[in-house]
């Protein structure tokens, strides 16, 4: 019974066929239970299990609530607050500073990964094997892995080859730091970017390589007007995800220099724990983190919107 | 196909009472994982806070359960307590007894609320006044007191006395004093202090005791009176009366090892247990992590040397662990019991002799305790203050500001982020 409409559907007469896509159109046809089975456990579970739980955040977020015991409504005083605390600017622009490199750092070198992988070089299933293997690895384990070669093994090799700038280590240099944590961002998530990019490079048939051969490109000419224009969408797809995940930046920082030294690489996200769980402001920082919310999802709108009006018109 | 009209609302119907089955199951399952209690077998939940100590509540709880065969503890012990246990109030999951660091999460835990009136317990009156004071110093529900102290800790400079010995220093009474010897472990090629800078909360220990000799008295009571008005140019602030202990702090630290910035504490102890570094700027909690490395070790304690009037110094002390018990705990008596089981003289001392703390009861002998020899007067004369960091608000970040105080050195920077803080902080909380 459930798999009825799938099976059926070519059985129907042509006349029959286009009145079901006419109802359908309308709202009003009979559609197999079968996709709502698949489809609204899904949005119950979201439902549950985050967006109740956000808007219960929203609602303590007007409130002076610490997490537990009495609490009044303060309505906008915690947004208020917000502009006005500099540690909370401080840590909006180090996010938005390192997201920044960290996006284009990590789309440069995955592209140039991925078109390497992507040629006929030896060994390339395994290479790529070995490119996705950051990505199943735990960003806190790699991150305590990173810790001890910035702390001890950098400093010993720089100090060996006399480099007094790399002696003492990065993360323990106010200035350095955020360069410690792109790079094990940037290793990590290359993973991941690159097995799109590899998905987007395999989606271009060999004959428009070969018509612009015969055309006589070369191949900085292929890569600009073939390779990047076809696999645009998936370039798309890779700088919003990225930027959205470099912008929440969590367990990097934890595991490398837990938002120090002092506060200079202290993170939105790491601030909203810190303040809210270790600070005890639960709700000033959830009013914080309904911020973060909207700006995350305003930029992500904007990116879309204007890398998908570059993708359609022609270059 | 089928045109009848009535089956799709049918349909709609059995989905919704399908949601409807599903949340009923968890729900359920929700109510049997909350009242799991067997019968007769009682179980109580025991946050323990101290991940050094849990062999020695091991053996505490192996003993109770011998007595009270009724009834079994469970020892859960996480790191980042504090930040732990407010997660578990937020889910209104209170534990039935806990042992906490008596600081100022447990100050404000305490104004909420959450924790028991121990008032009634027997235990407490065998706890000197002074330690029940500074525990509810912290904080009060009414005139509850809501936790029992088990055991004291001082925070003192820890020295190898083989080092001094070797160098013919004597141990410093004075602040001079103090510098002199440092700089003549320096001129011999001696790390003079052993610096942890990699965390944060290394610092802490120095910026506690230069402040509690420091400051002006009843500096913090001023602080909060003055509330959102605190500046540099406000009668009481940071920028005026915390300037010379913060002097004094990034010169303690200038003596530090190369590469401080990269060593985190458990490669201090190892490294002071080792013999790197004439002098240690931690807690007495941490003379057991470093006898664990090299047992020894021939090391003692002295009270910071803040000022150079020697009758000046104070010991910095906070009650290290104190027993407290949630508010709505089903199992009271039994909580009761296990608490008066832990308060036993003989285990209060073992427990002090294991992790060279102090021990609260009235009538406790003098720590014998070797490496705590240089603060048994302290402690006998009553020149004993508590750490002033359980008096400044957990929102104001104030770690990292000292990590970074010691790191660059700027002392203004330090005082006016510290000030701007404290009005921020009292601008926010004002409205509660």
């Amino acid at each position: 019974m459930a798999t009825t409409s799938a099976t059926r559907a070519p059985l129907v007469p042509p006349d029959a066929r286009t009145r079901l896509t006419r109802r359908r159109r309308t709202g009003a046809g009979r559609i197999s239970p079968t996709f709502y089975w698949m489809v609204i456990p899904a949005v119950v579970l979201f439902f549950v299990l985050h967006t109740v739980p956000v808007l219960t955040g929203m609602f303590f977020s007007m409130t002076n609530y610490a997490g537990y015991g009495s609490w009044d409504f303060t309505w906008f005083d915690n947004y208020v607050n917000l502009f006005k605390d500099d540690q909370v600017i401080k840590a909006y622009l180090f996010t938005f500073g390192f997201a920044l490199v960290a996006t284009v750092a990590v789309n440069v070198i995955s592209l140039a990964v991925a078109l390497g992988l992507n040629a006929k070089i030896k060994f390339q299933t395994g290479m790529r094997g070995i490119f996705f293997i950051p990505n199943i690895l735990s960003i806190l384990i790699v991150g305590y892995v990173f810790n001890y070669l910035f702390s001890n093994s950098l400093p010993e090799i720089a100090e060996r080859l006399g480099i007094t700038a790399l002696s003492s280590s990065i993360l323990a240099n106010p200035d350095l730091a955020w360069v410690g944590i792109v790079i094990l961002a940037v290793w990590q998530a290359a993973a991941f970017n690159i097995i799109i990019y590899l998905a987007g490079l395999q989606t271009i048939p060999g004959e428009v390589y070969e018509a612009a051969s015969l055309d006589g490109a070369g191949p900085v000419r292929k890569f600009s007007s073939i390779t990047f224009p076809l696999i645009a969408a998936f370039f798309t797809i890779n700088m919003v995800l990225s930027l959205k995940n470099f912008l929440q930046v969590f367990d990097h920082i934890v595991a490398l220099t837990d938002g120090g030294p002092g506060t200079s690489t202290q993170s939105v996200s790491l601030l909203i724990y810190r303040g809210g769980f270790q600070g005890g402001e639960y709700a000033y920082q959830t009013a914080n983190a309904v911020i973060f919310l909207l700006v995350i999802v305003a930029i992500s709108l904007f990116q879309l919107r204007v890398l998908q009006r570059r993708e359609s018109s022609p270059s | 196909m089928h045109q009848d009209n009535p089956q799709p609302r049918r349909r709609r119907r059995r989905l919704t009472k399908g949601a409807a089955t599903i949340s009923l199951a968890a729900l359920m399952m929700a109510a049997v994982a909350g009242c799991s209690t067997d019968s007769d077998q009682v179980t109580l939940n025991f946050f323990q806070f101290k991940p050094e100590a849990v062999a020695d509540f091991d053996r505490l709880i192996a003993g109770f359960e011998a007595e009270n065969p009724g009834i079994t503890v469970v020892q859960n012990h996480q790191p980042e307590a504090d930040t732990a246990l407010r997660t578990l109030l937020v889910k209104d999951k209170v534990p039935d007894v806990m042992t906490l660091n008596a600081n100022g999460t447990f100050g404000e835990l305490t104004e909420a609320g959450i924790f028991a009136d121990m008032s009634a317990n027997p235990a407490l009156a065998t706890v000197a006044d002074a330690s029940i004071k500074i525990v509810t110093d912290l904080g009060q529900f009414g005139d509850e007191i809501s936790g029992v102290p088990f055991a004291l800790a001082a925070s003192s400079i820890i020295y190898n006395k083989t080092i001094f010995a070797e160098h013919d220093v004597e141990v410093p009474q004075t602040w001079d004093e103090l510098i002199a010897a440092a700089d003549t472990f320096q001129a011999a090629g001696i790390t003079a202090f052993y610096g942890t800078l990699k965390e944060q909360w290394p610092v802490m220990p120095a910026f506690n005791n230069l402040g509690a000799a420091l400051l002006p008295e009843n500096f913090f009571d001023d602080l909060r009176a003055e509330g959102t008005d605190v500046d540099a140019d406000s009668a009481v602030s940071f920028s005026a009366d915390y300037r010379e202990a913060a002097e004094k702090i990034t010169k303690l630290f200038s003596y530090n090892q190369k590469g401080a910035a990269s060593r985190d504490y458990n490669a201090g102890n190892k490294a002071f247990a080792d013999g790197e570094a004439a002098m240690y700027l931690q807690g007495t909690f941490a003379i057991a992590p470093i006898l664990a490395n090299n047992p020894d070790l021939d090391l003692g304690t002295f009270p910071y040397p803040a000022s150079n009037d020697p009758a000046e110094n104070v010991l910095v002390t906070g009650v290290d662990v104190v027993l407290a018990a949630g508010r709505d705990t089903p199992h009271r008596a039994e909580v009761d019991k296990f608490i008066a089981y832990l308060m036993r003289p003989e285990h209060v001392a073992a427990y002090g002799e294991a992790q060279s703390t102090f021990s609260p009861l009235v009538d406790a002998e003098p720590s014998t305790n070797p490496y705590l020899a240089g603060l048994n007067d302290f402690v006998a004369q009553g020149r004993i203050t508590g750490y002033i960091d359980h008096q400044i608000p957990a929102s104001i970040p104030l770690q990292p500001l000292a990590q970074q105080l010691v790191l660059d050195g700027d002392t203004d920077a330090f005082l006016t982020d510290l000030d701007n803080e404290w009005r921020k902080v009292a601008a926010r909380s004002t409205k509660r």
